[in-house]
């Protein structure tokens, strides 16, 4: 009962509630006229905020580029020697291009020589560059291997060969003795 | 149904609608009529489609329901961004409405402030349920959740406001629950 009697009195407090509501609510043409105009009316084209966020992913894009660009570019460059072109800086040209000379070929030929001599150029320095890189990776691996500790020194003792040779098999009982420690001498002490 | 038809149901539906726009901006009128306004907007421009899934009404509700919680995020953002809105939401304070005038009278108050306290999925269920005379069924439709759930919204939001509503009896020392039940007494 008293469930029902609370149902009854939530309803009657909604029922207050929408009285009011229905007499404060704006008139149903006000509402849809200003929904029409709004819909008429010429949107913004530039929208400031799509633009700054387009902004920052180009920004974000180029730099991730350039940045991937240099971190490939050094181990590219030197990976790709052309030895070919090293040992020969003037291949032969092809058979077709012979077969059909022109007029501006002949004037395009010192162009081309300059350029394969400017990559001739550009590969041998690389290859410079690759040889002393080998050097010095050599230099450093051999100063490794002969690496020691400083402490090493502090580890060794006068007992070291005693400790680190080992009796033969076949030797005989006093060439065995004198491994053994002199207790004669401990005694007299 | 054209947009003539449309138009003449929504007049039908306005100030139902509009009630339930207050209740989705938690009473704020100047919201409620902006709510509204871009809800008619949507439907003139056709980006809100009536296909007869359901009830008109219950269909309005669902994009009135939408809409407000789409533009309470974008007011709540545009209010971080300007600290000069904070200004012209106390100045919004001050304007008096019929309804505000209304809300004073201390019963009304105390149960729109024990309405608000509610969490929004109750105070939703509780306003489609007995504001709107909506089936259990129709306002899970609204609220976009099972009838299970709504079920649960609706009876914990009643519970609570039956326990916020027995303290206000006991603040104005009468029952009402005694008034409807003489032999409890």
């Amino acid at each position: 009962m008293e469930i029902i009697g609370d149902d009854k009195r939530i309803r009657a407090l909604f029922s207050e509630a929408k009285v009011a509501d229905e007499q404060a609510a704006p008139a149903f043409t006000a509402t849809w006229g200003r929904a029409q105009a709004r819909a008429l009316k010429p949107r913004r084209a530039f929208n400031f905020s799509f633009a700054v966020a387009t902004a920052l992913l180009v920004c974000a894009l180029a730099s991730l580029a350039l940045w991937s660009k240099y971190q490939t570019g050094t181990t590219v460059h030197t990976a790709s020697v052309d030895l070919g072109a090293v040992l020969n800086p003037n291949p032969p040209v092809n058979a077709g291009s012979r077969t059909a000379p022109s007029v501006d070929q002949s004037q395009k030929q010192p162009q081309i020589k300059t350029r394969r001599t400017l990559t001739a150029q550009r590969n041998t320095l690389t290859l410079a560059a690759n040889r002393r890189a080998e050097q010095k990776a050599e230099q450093e691996a051999k100063q490794l291997a002969s690496w020691q500790s400083p402490t090493a020194s502090l580890l060794s003792s006068s007992s070291d060969s005693l400790f680190k040779s080992l009796p033969q098999l076949n030797e005989n009982s006093t060439q065995l003795k004198s491994f053994l420690p002199n207790r004669e001498n401990e005694k007299e002490k | 149904m054209n947009i003539a038809e449309l138009k003449r149901e929504l007049e039908r539906l306005h100030s139902a609608s509009f009630g339930w726009a207050l209740s989705c901006c938690r009473r704020d009128h100047s919201d409620a009529e902006e709510v509204l306004q871009t809800v008619y907007l949507k439907i003139f421009e056709g980006k809100a489609v009536f296909r007869g899934e359901s009830s008109l009404k219950t269909w309005l509700f669902a994009v009135i329901r939408k809409t407000a919680v789409t533009e309470y995020r974008r007011n709540l953002l545009r209010r971080l961004r300007l600290t000069t809105d904070t200004t012209e939401v106390e100045n919004r304070g001050a304007f008096e409405t019929p309804t505000t005038s209304f809300e004073r009278s201390e019963v009304q108050a105390h149960f729109q402030s024990a309405l608000k306290a509610l969490p929004k999925r109750q105070r939703e269920a509780l306003h489609l349920v007995f504001y709107e005379d909506l089936s259990l069924r129709e306002a899970a439709d609204v609220m976009g959740v099972s009838i299970g759930s709504a079920r649960q919204h609706y009876e914990r939001g009643k519970k609570k406001m039956r326990e916020s509503l027995a303290k206000m009896e006991v603040g104005y020392g009468n029952n009402w629950g005694r008034q409807e039940n003489p032999s409890a007494v």
